[in-house]
């Protein structure tokens, strides 16, 4: 399907022939003249949609959609009994999963090297930013609390699945609604009010930025797979409102100037601004609808 | 700055560099101590140790070649228990360091394999990971167009920067981050962070890390002369 | 396949009675057969992010009783009992970029998405019958998509699911037209309102038919349960694992995979216990459940090929 979309781009024929034989070439023609295969400039980013609290069975969910890249976000909460050294905390368990569905390049099995460090990398955030305290999460102190699993799932694997996660992340605890528990005096048993819920505060709104460098020189932001596999070392860039920054997070590849590195965290700030609007947006029209 | 062959314990602690103070604490190293890889080094930070290994140019599994240059795969090992997903996150990072420097171009559709054992962790671990890991390349002779070294820095909560701070350090501090920087033209190659921090820290941090690196790079550059039981220090 | 409800077997003991869950949970912790789940989990939990040890659904310590469904009058959802009433269809193709052919379907709640990779070449070597293609299937779960969170580990349910999923495509598919090669179904679940396998298949059938994949013909899914004298089509998980206070005798769930141009069924599954005529006439209703589905499917796919039809004439 991937050759098929090529032929409609209005271009010589002989740019057309190289694409799948010679990639590189073919990307390095678009970004000499600033601009990118799929028609983008540099540095912008592709269509984000958001869809809040499509799953039911989900105490809180999301599904995000930057360009083709698609990620679902379900929390699910269960009760746990706190560590001894954290009795006032609860748990956040986020984890990504790159299934053969989402990609070729995936292989069923356990998760690889990629989704592995997806999941360090938001469990990272999380821990980083405080965007939920964890001990919001406790219930009764040294007995009882909330385990919140956040299960990412790429649907559709075209490129900076980073950013797409945070986004799926943010907004499904925006969405999250955890049931009221109650202690029972006498028998000291947990019970739960399904009915009765109350929404989680989100302490921080955090959106990150990725960004590629092509050719160890032309920084791009929000790059597609094809993107991320030709270039030369990836950036991904974490803030939250208040513009603190949570991760700058660059895993090897070619160096980066201090310059450059100043560029892609003002890029950062101004994308962390749309997405907010974005998530406050598509907010208010599920509670409208509700 | 003399190299000079001294026993670990006989290191004295850094000295100040321009205007940031930049204190380290006492490093060691010492290449080709273990004779079945093909290159090996371990590197010692204050108490963090990490043993490092490489192998290969080696043949290659037909499902991980790639055409045009060499596959590279890293393993990093801790102290106790089985790689976690922590582990995997530091092996990516090492990873796509390594990679950046290493002219893997010059042996197309063979494998290298690192291998970072943990022997203590005692604070700015993966900086040591990423040491020992230059180091050990450099030793099994591999070409690399840069050299490159890992700095950890924790900025405390009175906003006070600590270099190579130790895990108790590392507690108490509000971030930390940790930068790889290559020796060439002393840009960043590698950056991980953990909590949250301004844009004008990072920027500090820049130039602060900048100082840095001469330093921890002269260090590498003191071991090119290959001599076992050596162990570099800049003074 | 047995009875048990949730495709996750690694949430239950290894009783064979779902039904009594809520009673060993009762508003006590008892760790006794959750820790032994967990124990066996644990190899491959170094590749994700943990959590506690143990942790409990909070439904287990839910103060209002669950409502028993009753047998007799309409429906939770409101459709008609005895009746074939199938659950509105919602189906779209080609939403993922990156594989040949996919699918949504939303059939209620119940929302499940396929793709399809390949033809391509296969991973074993060792096959010696190399004259005809191999079709491999996965079904998997989101751990998110049940009542109860599921384990990222497939479970044996999956798997039988997985089988199920390739027998009733199989017969669809030309795959002689694809020696030594490979082609690769999978069906992710992201919500499980009930009769997940029927729908899958119908999923998967047409995202074989985005991918271009030549096939006989369309299949087709389609459920129903018996519960005593009355059944219902297309049950909602409520429905499929919701206890009957009514006896034992003539219960169980039948699913049926047929291709509709073909009038011939490739799948049949069925589970409990069922008289012969129950069944048969329990094969007639999901053979009309399966008729009342194919419209949809049909305009789905015809939109989904005149959406790709004007880029290839003017290539």
């Amino acid at each position: 399907a991937s050759d098929v979309s090529v032929l409609w781009l209005p271009l010589p024929r002989s740019l057309l022939t190289c694409r799948t034989a010679e990639p590189l070439e073919y990307h390095r023609s678009f970004l000499k003249e600033n601009c990118r295969p799929d028609g983008r400039e540099l540095t912008e980013f592709r269509t984000t949609t958001l869809n809040i609290g499509s799953i039911s069975t989900a105490d809180g969910s999301a599904l995000v959609k930057l360009g083709n890249t698609t990620i679902i976000c379900g929390i699910k909460a269960e009760l746990a009994n706190p560590t001894v050294e954290a009795p006032g905390k609860g748990y956040i368990v986020p984890n990504v999963d790159l299934p053969p569905l989402c990609s070729s390049r995936f292989r069923p099995g356990p998760p690889g090297e990629e989704a592995q460090a997806a999941s360090q990398f938001i469990a990272d955030v999380i821990e980083s930013s405080e965007v939920i305290k964890t001990e919001d999460l406790s219930i009764d102190r040294g007995k009882l609390c909330w385990v919140l699993y956040c299960d990412l799932m790429c649907l559709d694997y075209d490129g900076n699945i980073l950013d797409a996660c945070v986004i799926a992340l943010l907004a499904a605890l925006k969405n999250t609604r955890l049931p009221e528990v109650t202690i029972n005096k006498e028998t000291s048993a947990p019970e739960v009010n399904l009915e009765k819920r109350w929404e989680l505060q989100i302490h921080k709104h955090l959106v990150s930025a990725s960004f590629c460098i092509f050719d160890d020189s032309i920084l791009i932001s929000d790059p597609t797979a094809e993107e991320e596999t030709l270039s030369t070392a990836h950036l991904t860039v974490v803030t939250d409102e208040d513009d603190r920054l949570c991760s700058v997070h660059k895993p090897g590849g070619t160096s980066l100037s201090g310059e450059r590195l100043q560029e892609c965290i003002s890029r950062a700030t101004t994308r962390q601004r749309e997405i907010q609007k974005l998530i406050a947006k598509v907010a208010h029209s599920v509670k409208k609808a509700q | 700055m003399t190299p000079s062959a001294c026993d670990k314990s006989a290191f004295s602690t850094m000295e100040v560099c321009g205007s940031l103070t930049v204190s380290l604490r006492e490093f060691g190293c010492e290449q080709s101590l273990l004779s079945r890889p093909d290159g090996s080094a371990s590197f010692v930070q204050g108490d963090t140790s990490v043993m490092a290994g490489v192998y290969g140019p080696a043949e290659v599994k037909v499902s991980k070649e790639i055409y045009d240059r060499a596959t590279l795969e890293v393993l990093v090992q801790p102290k106790v228990g089985l790689p976690s997903v922590r582990e995997r996150s530091q092996e990516q990072c090492v990873r796509e360091t390594c990679e950046a420097s290493l002219l893997l171009t010059l042996h197309p559709r063979s494998s290298l394999t690192l291998i970072l054992q943990v022997l203590h962790d005692d604070g700015s671990l993966l900086s040591c990971c990423l040491n020992a890991a230059c180091m050990a390349l450099m030793d099994a002779g591999l070409p690399m167009s840069c050299l490159f070294c890992g700095v950890t820095c924790a900025i405390s909560t009175d906003g006070q920067i600590i270099t190579d701070p130790t895990a108790a350090q590392e507690k108490e501090s509000r971030a930390l981050m940790t930068f790889a920087i290559d020796s060439a033209k002393h840009s960043v190659l590698m950056s991980s962070t953990k909590g949250s921090f301004s844009v004008h820290e990072v920027s500090g941090l820049m130039t602060g890390k900048k100082e840095c690196a001469p330093f921890q790079t002269n260090k590498t550059v003191n071991a090119k002369p290959k001599r076992p039981d050596v162990t570099n220090r800049l003074h | 396949m047995t009875n048990s409800p949730c495709p996750h077997p690694d949430n239950k003991p290894f009783s064979g009675q779902p039904e009594k869950e809520k009673t060993w949970g009762g508003k006590r912790f008892r760790a006794g057969p959750v820790a032994w789940v967990i124990y066996f989990n644990m190899p491959t939990d170094t590749k994700r992010v943990r959590g506690p040890e143990v942790s409990q659904s909070p439904s287990l310590f839910s103060c209002d009783p669950a409502a028993v469904l009753p047998s007799k009058g309409p429906r939770a959802d409101g459709r008609r009992r005895d009746q074939v009433d199938v659950r509105p269809v919602f189906v779209r193709c080609g939403l993922v970029s990156q594989a040949k052919g996919s699918a949504y379907l939303e059939a209620g709640n119940t929302k499940l998405m396929c793709c399809v990779y390949g033809p391509r070449e296969t991973d074993r070597k060792d096959e010696t019958d190399m004259k005809c293609g191999r079709l491999t299937t996965d079904m998997r779960f989101a751990p998110f998509s049940c009542p109860e969170r599921g384990s990222w580990i497939q479970g044996s349910q999956d798997k039988d699911f997985s089988l199920m999923l390739h027998e009733s495509l199989q017969p669809a598919i030309c795959l002689h037209k694809y020696p030594r090669s490979q082609i690769e179904v999978s069906v992710m679940v992201l919500e499980n309102s009930g009769s997940v396998l029927a729908h899958a298949v119908t999923c998967a059938s047409l995202a074989l038919a985005d991918a271009g994949i030549e096939m006989y013909d369309l299949v087709l899914g389609c459920s129903m349960r018996q519960d005593g004298t009355s059944y219902v089509v297309d049950p909602s998980y409520m429905e499929e694992n919701g206890c009957s206070s009514v006896s034992c005798e003539n219960q169980g769930g039948l699913t049926v995979a047929f291709l509709p141009s073909l009038n011939q069924i490739s799948g049949l599954q069925s589970d409990g216990d069922m008289t012969e005529e129950t069944l048969t006439a329990g094969v007639r209703t999901c053979i009309e459940g399966c008729y009342k589905l194919y419209p949809v499917i049909q305009r789905a796919l015809t939109k989904a090929v005149r959406k790709a039809a004007p880029s290839q004439s003017e290539s």
